[in-house]
């Protein structure tokens, strides 16, 4: 069987040349493609009646129970006798159908010898893996079938449909095999399945899965829309694909597993109610078709709801008859769709309104038309009488409800069947009053040859009941319940026949009054249509996805966050609140005084978070800071305290040079309802942090390792200043990594603010360097209260040299000078440099060290900045930042090195005592010139800062001539940039 | 308080300094070699190291094979089957987007000339003029991977999280790198690094956590510690849901995911290919390996979230690719989809749940480098017929399959892959990941996998369906450029891993069935 395949695959690739190259012709020798199937199935006639079946197996990927195993028991006997024959008889046909110059011909024949052999792959294979696969491969083939006519819109739209709806099935099949393979119990080998089905719900999901994907390739309802939508493909595609193989891949499916999981009852009631569905629906739609094709469509889908419910019944007799009718229905349906080919092509249409007199003046088509109607409808002595006889004889014998509706349902459909039969014939070949005698074309006999064949097989079945009673009761007697049933002509006298002779009689009713019953259906709408449905779905889905990309992705920032953040709370709740949360012992306060600056710490947020001017917030927030910083030295922390009031004054003075640059307002609020929710999850994340707070501490059960910190830091680090001697000695390492941390994103900030002027980085800027001509520093246009005061413009004598400090001709504009900062500054900054140099060297016992040093160094040159303006900067630290953080982090990191010359470790700390006679002992740690490394890094990344976001960002805005604007207060004059969100001013640059 | 230095083996550490090395040499490359022939020594170093890296990995494997594996540099790494299994992968993407970066597509590097420049600002055009490059790019490459393969050998949650930032913080600055639509760019470099930031935090909180709970940062102690510790439940809990949260923001996981768009669109698409496939990569096996080494005495109060975050991802990543107009963005929320399947094979918990997955994302890797490679070809033209940025809105790409056939087949390919159709290697990548996962018991999850592989085949045939069968609007015109080679080599050698495995994946599989063999 592999090399069957290999043959198709080796024709499938090969054909679209050899049809380029020598025309349609080439059809024919490639039909024996397809036909070799047949006739090896033939050839093992003997082998399938004698109860052997042959097994053929090549592992392909073992690990995954993927292997191609094959075998040819009776079932996939006759799918490959109908799969091979009708696929060689359709291409002979093929041969004469296209026009001789029709485009596209070699790659139809390489996809339709494809699909052939995924369609004999798919019959054979005994892999539910292999079948799912062939299955996939069969839904694409069939896409590019159906959609052969790309170039029409109508074909790329129903073609899309099918694949959707196919694939989708196909998955869900898919799903069901994997969990049927991959269960405890289960299988990946359809034989092994049947023996012994696993049981449980798993198990009954995974039938549900696999009947859904059934259902949709055999086109039953709900899924049935796609067929009639699929006739926009070429005719051969539709008798082959629509007729005889792709669709019965589904019976196919359900046959194969029955005999495993037919008396399961999901699975009994979801073959009852889609089969009865469709058979009936199908019907029911094609009374009304006035295409033949859609009425043969319909007809489809109704037989393979009546196939479906045969095959899928427990009862070997039903199973029998089920069996008979798949080889029926694959004759009479493919001869009925050559036949309308055949039609089409000679009288140019396929609307029944229009056709007359086809019955005598083509009788070409006429005969296997009436041949395989006769079939279809169920009248003797045709392979389709025998099938629908047995069925009827098999569902009177037994007695039960189940059995009395479904034949109840199998009477309604089989007199639906009659007359749209009827309507068939008489549409195509009927002579109608009051329309003229079609146009015929005359069409090669070739063209009729395959119909011929087909509906001539169909009355030989029939005539030999007896041929296929022998073959198929051994495939019948593996269902599990019932007795055997028979295959004949004539059953006797009894309820069966009578039950067909009332087919007939109301048949023809129905048929003769179709006037009547067109008219019916126009004015009744039976229930939801599918199709509709379909696309509502599609369009619902669409609509759908649209509004959730619209709330969850409109590439808000704050929503972003806000899903993480709900989802953190809410898990992290979950979390806390199912597993028996206990909170610690609470205190409330040690002082009232807390509980004072707790409150306006929270006011303090509250109202930064509600400020709408940048400043107004950062100032805020710099309260809660200080807050913060009152609330250690009222724990007794001074040391704490003093680090964390300067680190809140650095940030502060950062903060503000920073908002120059920005807008003085932040961008328009949110509206009001985002704005609450926003609100509400900040509040609900930070009373989460609380809880944590409270619970965490609770339930810790080992001693914190601060509490060694004490000790530690006295016995190796000489020092009683906790925080120093961690800095410097115990978190020593982390210290240093720090350090070069802040020298890099200095670095880093300087070089972004300086990127447009490479040049400028190695040079500080002095009072010297300043030309006359220069702009003023931070030149404004508000009116300067001192000027009455001042000596009027030229007759100022040129300051001194020394006279410079604070008042040189590159300080500040007039109107921004201020005394009493400047009386400030000269009193504070060298007392604070004199202040950080102590706080440096004492600070190992005491509050101080050189982080903090460092701070108020940078402090100290803020106020001269602030004071004297950039060029002042200049002259009070006349140094390159760069130069101040190497050296530091060469200094840290040369004092951590040098205890490994003495033989001890990185960053040892030794004790000297030196006495230096008057000035009392000096207590000397070694440590201290690693914290003067650290000292001199703080004061170079303040002074980088300085330089680069207030000295460079003015010089730039001189340069450019676009002074920052007063964010402290809104000018009199209203600049536009207040008023307006950020989001304009953003955009203008 | 002695310190005592770790023994440090550098032979099994020498994948992760190859590549970090070559990132510092990278780094000095830049201030010492002249511009003339800069680029060229970046690239070739890169694409050395990296192959380098991949032969060492193969090589540890032997070893690992032979003797077992081993903790380094004081069990702070582990070298085992798995982590040496996706070190593996991570460097075959690497490697293969290596290539489509370094290309110079239609003859224009793919990053902006000048970073720091001002979109729109002379000072931009200035440097476009001079054909200035930003070779940092390739050492940021590096430094990336460096991190990518510790991550998933970190064996305690220090470790893991320096290599969470170190093959982060590269990656937010190459994604606003981007040549075109500059301000896109930057947008998606600053809310990856935004949103990352605040991942990162809550990882270390879970870590801090963790810590508290265990006393130690290792797994193996954490493991330990999780039956013993009786009445900490809650901080036990809170870690390693906090912890987790970081994880599947890395992975793109819903509803962690939001950033993934928005980024994958914006970044350069050569950087948005590596990323997708890359940081999935390493961020699934550093789950893998949290989940394994700490969740198993978890695992019923875990999984409840764990199948939500997996349904919600497949579903949300497949129904929102559905209404994509933006090849990027379709491409996006299909990985958002695809992180959703991973984590069936993560959830399954078994040994055969590692090696599917790993599996997967060899496929997945292999499939998404090729899709944006592909992307990367396809341009727009303006008026004047210039060609400029990429072509990435849907209706730009159709009847490309008649055009330019080659690409068209090879984008079909690669869609077929992710839709997971039989005969490609993603059918054989989601049948694994699927079977773990039924095998774990988690079979409802199956289903719903299915059928959002059956939503998401609808938009990956329709892409192919405009490709091959609409007629191309003419307003919407678009090209295909030229590459220099290397973008077209990793292209073809992922369409035919694309095939290779589909058909034939058996010794593929039976490598990733032995990554589970020797596991610490």
């Amino acid at each position: 069987m592999l090399q069957l395949i290999a043959v198709h695959l080796l024709a499938a690739l090969a054909a679209p040349a050899l049809v380029s190259r020598f025309g349609r012709r080439m059809f024919l020798p490639l039909a024996l493609v397809p036909g070799s199937a047949a006739i090896w199935a033939l050839t093992r006639l003997g082998d399938v009646l004698a109860g052997e079946v042959p097994v053929q197996s090549v592992s392909w990927v073992d690990s995954l129970d993927m292997h191609l195993t094959f075998r040819l028991d009776v079932l996939a006997w006759l799918m490959v006798l109908l799969v091979g024959g009708i696929g060689a008889l359709v291409m002979i046909y093929c041969a004469w159908y296209f026009a001789t110059g029709a485009k596209f011909l070699g790659r139809f024949a390489g996809i339709f010898i494809g699909f052939a052999g995924a369609m004999l792959g798919l019959v054979t294979t005994d892999n539910t893996l292999a079948l799912y696969t062939f299955w996939e491969l069969t839904t694409v083939f069939s896409y590019l079938l159906i959609g052969h006519y790309f170039t029409r819109k109508g074909a790329r739209r129903a073609g899309m449909q099918a694949i959707i709806v196919t694939t989708f099935g196909g998955l869900a099949m898919f799903a069901g095999f994997l969990i049927l393979g991959a269960m405890p119990g289960g299988s990946f080998s359809l034989s092994e399945l049947v023996r012994e089905p696993p049981a449980g719900t798993a198990a009954t999901v995974a039938i549900v899965c696999i009947l859904v994907g059934a259902l949709t390739k055999s086109a039953l309802v709900p899924f049935h829309f796609w067929l009639p939508g699929a006739m926009a493909a070429p005719t051969p595609v539709s008798a082959y694909l629509h007729a005889a193989a792709m669709v019965k891949a589904g019976v196919y499916l359900v046959a194969r597993l029955a005999p495993g999981f037919a008396e399961m009852d999901t699975w009994r009631w979801i073959i009852l109610i889609t089969g009865s569905a469709t058979m009936l629906i199908g019907g029911y739609r094609s009374l009304k078709q006035h295409d033949l094709k859609l009425l043969l469509a319909f007809g489809t889908v109704s037989q393979l709801g009546f196939l479906i419910l045969l095959v899928g019944q427990p009862n070997q007799a039903v199973a029998l008859a089920g069996l008979a009718l798949i080889g029926a229905h694959a004759m009479f349906k493919a001869a009925l769709f050559l036949t309308v080919g055949v039609i089409d092509a000679s009288a140019g249409t396929r609307d029944l309104r229009q056709l007359s007199g086809l019955g005598r003046n083509l009788r070409g088509a006429a005969i296997p038309g009436f041949l395989a109607t006769f079939s279809m409808v169920g009248l003797p002595p045709f392979a389709g009488y025998v099938g629908k006889e047995a069925v009827l004889e098999a569902l009177t014998h037994d007695g039960g409800a189940y059995e009395s509706a479904l034949l109840a349902v199998v009477v309604v459909g089989s007199v639906l069947t009659f007359a749209y039969g009827m309507r068939f014939l008489w549409g195509a070949f009927a002579r109608k009053p009051g329309v003229a005698d079609a146009q015929l074309d005359r069409e090669p006999p070739g063209l009729f040859v395959p119909g011929f064949v087909l509906a001539i097989l169909g009355l030989g079945a029939g005539l030999l009941p007896g041929l296929g009673e022998g073959l198929f009761e051994r495939y019948a007697a593996t269902y599990p319940a019932g007795e055997p049933g028979h295959l004949t002509l004539w059953g006797g006298i009894g309820p069966a026949l009578a039950l067909t002779v009332v087919i007939v009689a109301v048949g023809l009713g129905l048929f003769a009054a179709r006037g009547l019953v067109e008219r019916a259906q126009d004015a009744v709408i039976l229930g939801p249509d599918a199709d509709r449905g379909y696309r509502t779905l599609m369009r619902r889905l669409d609509r759908a996805a649209v509004a959730v990309t619209s709330a969850t992705q409109r590439g808000s920032l704050p929503g972003y966050l806000g899903i993480i953040l709900v989802v953190t709370v809410v898990s992290a709740a979950i979390a806390l609140g199912s597993s028996g949360v206990q909170i610690g012992q609470v205190r409330l306060f040690d002082s009232p005084a807390q509980l004072l600056v707790a409150g306006i710490i929270v006011i303090g947020a509250i109202l930064t978070a509600q400020a709408r001017r940048r400043l107004k917030a950062v100032v805020l927030l710099g309260v809660t800071g200080y807050g913060v910083v009152v609330l250690f030295a009222l724990h007794g922390a001074p040391d704490l305290a003093l680090t964390q009031a300067l680190v809140e004054t650095i940030a502060l003075v950062v903060f503000i040079l920073v908002l120059r640059r920005l807008p003085a307002y932040f961008s328009n609020r949110p509206l009001k309802s985002s704005r609450w929710w926003r609100a509400a999850l900040g509040a609900l994340v930070g009373v989460l942090a609380m809880a944590l707070a409270l619970i965490v501490p609770a339930a810790r059960v080992a001693d914190p390792i601060s509490v060694l910190f004490p000790t530690e830091a006295y016995e190796y680090g000489y020092g009683k200043n906790i925080v120093n001697v961690t800095l410097v000695d115990i978190r020593a390492w982390d210290t240093m990594g720090e350090i070069a941390v802040l020298l890099v994103a200095a670095t880093g900030v300087a070089s972004l603010v300086f990127a447009r002027t490479r040049t400028r980085t190695g040079r500080v800027e002095r009072m010297r360097d300043r030309r006359s001509g220069d702009a003023q520093v931070w030149p404004s246009e508000l009116e300067d209260p001192a000027s009455r005061l001042r000596p009027a413009q030229g007759t100022a004598t040129a300051p001194r040299r020394a006279r410079s400090w604070l008042t040189g001709p590159g300080a500040l504009a007039p109107n921004r000078r201020s005394v009493i900062f400047e009386v400030a500054t000269r009193l504070l900054f060298h007392t604070m440099l004199v202040f950080a140099l102590f706080l440096l060297f004492s600070g190992h016992n005491a509050p101080g060290g050189g982080f903090v040093a460092g701070l108020i160094v940078g402090i100290a040159l803020t106020v001269r900045y602030l004071a004297g303006g950039r060029y002042e900067l200049g002259e009070a630290a006349p140094i390159l930042p760069g130069a101040l953080l190497g050296t530091g982090l060469f200094l840290s990191a040369g004092a951590g090195a040098v205890p490994l010359f003495f033989g001890g470790v990185v960053l040892q700390s030794v004790k000297i005592d030196v006495d230096l006679g008057i000035l009392g002992e000096m207590h000397l740690v070694t440590s201290l010139f690693f914290d003067i490394g650290v000292f001199l890094v703080v004061v170079g990344l303040m002074l980088d800062v300085l330089r680069t976001l207030g000295a460079e960002i003015d010089r730039q805005g001189e340069a450019t001539g676009t002074a920052s604007p007063d964010i402290a207060h809104d000018s009199p004059r209203s600049s536009p940039d207040d008023s307006r969100p950020l989001v304009d001013a953003g955009g203008e640059h | 308080m002695t310190f005592v230095p770790p023994s440090i083996d550098w032979a099994a550490l020498a994948p992760i300094v190859i590549v970090l090395g070559a990132a510092v040499v990278g780094v000095l490359i830049e201030a010492f070699v002249k511009d003339a022939v800069r680029r060229m020594v970046q690239v070739i170093l890169a694409v050395v190291a990296l192959g380098a890296a991949l032969v060492t990995v193969a090589w540890r494997w032997t070893v690992v094979q032979a003797q077992g594996p081993a903790e380094l540099v004081g069990g702070a790494i582990v070298e085992d089957t798995p982590a040496l299994m996706a070190q593996g992968v991570v460097l075959i993407c690497a490697f293969l987007g290596m290539l489509v970066i370094a290309d110079r597509v239609g003859g224009e590097d793919g990053f902006t000339p000048v970073a720091a420049g001002a979109p729109g600002s002379t000072y931009e055009a200035q440097a476009r003029r001079l054909g200035l490059v930003q070779t940092e790019v390739y050492p940021l490459v590096l430094f990336s991977v460096g991190g990518m393969l510790v991550f998933p050998a970190a064996s305690d949650l220090l470790t893991l999280f320096i290599a969470l930032e170190v093959l982060s913080l590269p990656l937010y600055l190459l994604a606003g790198l981007a040549r075109r639509r500059r301000l896109l760019s930057q947008e998606a470099s600053l809310k990856y690094f935004l949103l990352g930031a605040f991942s990162s935090a809550f990882f270390l909180m879970g870590l801090a956590l963790l810590y508290g709970y265990s006393g130690s940062v290792r797994f193996a102690d954490l493991a330990a510690a999780v039956p013993a510790m009786v009445g900490m439940d809650v901080v036990l809990l809170a870690g390693v849901v906090l912890v987790l949260v970081g994880l599947l923001f890395k992975v793109g996981a819903v509803p962690f995911h939001s950033w993934v768009p928005d980024v994958y669109q914006g970044s350069p698409t050569s950087i948005t290919g590596f990323m997708a496939a890359c940081t999935k990569i390493a961020a699934f096996a550093a789950l893998v390996r949290f989940l394994y080494a700490v969740v198993p005495g978890l695992t019923w109060d875990l999984s409840p979230l764990l199948w939500t975050i997996a349904i919600l991802t497949m579903i949300v990543g497949t129904v929102l690719a559905i209404v994509q107009t933006d090849i990027k963005r379709m491409l996006a929320y299909s990985s958002v989809a695809h992180a959703g399947f991973v984590l069936l094979g993560v959830i399954a918990l078994t040994s055969s749940g590692i090696s599917s997955v790993m599996f997967y994302l060899l496929v997945y890797g292999v499939a998404t480098v090729g899709a944006f490679g592909l992307v990367t070809l396809v341009r727009e033209r303006d008026a004047e017929g210039n060609v400029t940025g990429e072509a990435t809105r849907v209706e730009q790409w159709a009847g490309l399959g008649r055009r330019h056939p080659v690409l068209a087949v090879c984008f079909t390919l690669f869609l077929l892959s992710f839709a997971g159709i039989p005969l490609t290697a993603g059918f054989v990548g989601k049948f694994t990941v699927f079977a773990a996962a039924v095998e774990g018991g988690a079979w409802p999850l199956v289903v719903i996998a299915v059928l959002a592989s059956a939503a998401a085949a609808f938009f990956y045939v329709r892409m192919i369906v405009l490709m091959f069968f609409t007629d191309p609007d003419q307003d919407a015109g678009s090209t295909v450029v030229r590459t220099e080679g290397t973008t077209a080599i990793a292209v073809a050698v992922c369409a035919v891993a694309t095939v290779v495995l589909g058909v034939v994946p058996t010794p593929i599989l039976s490598l990733t069935s032995e990554a589970t063999k020797f596991m610490l």
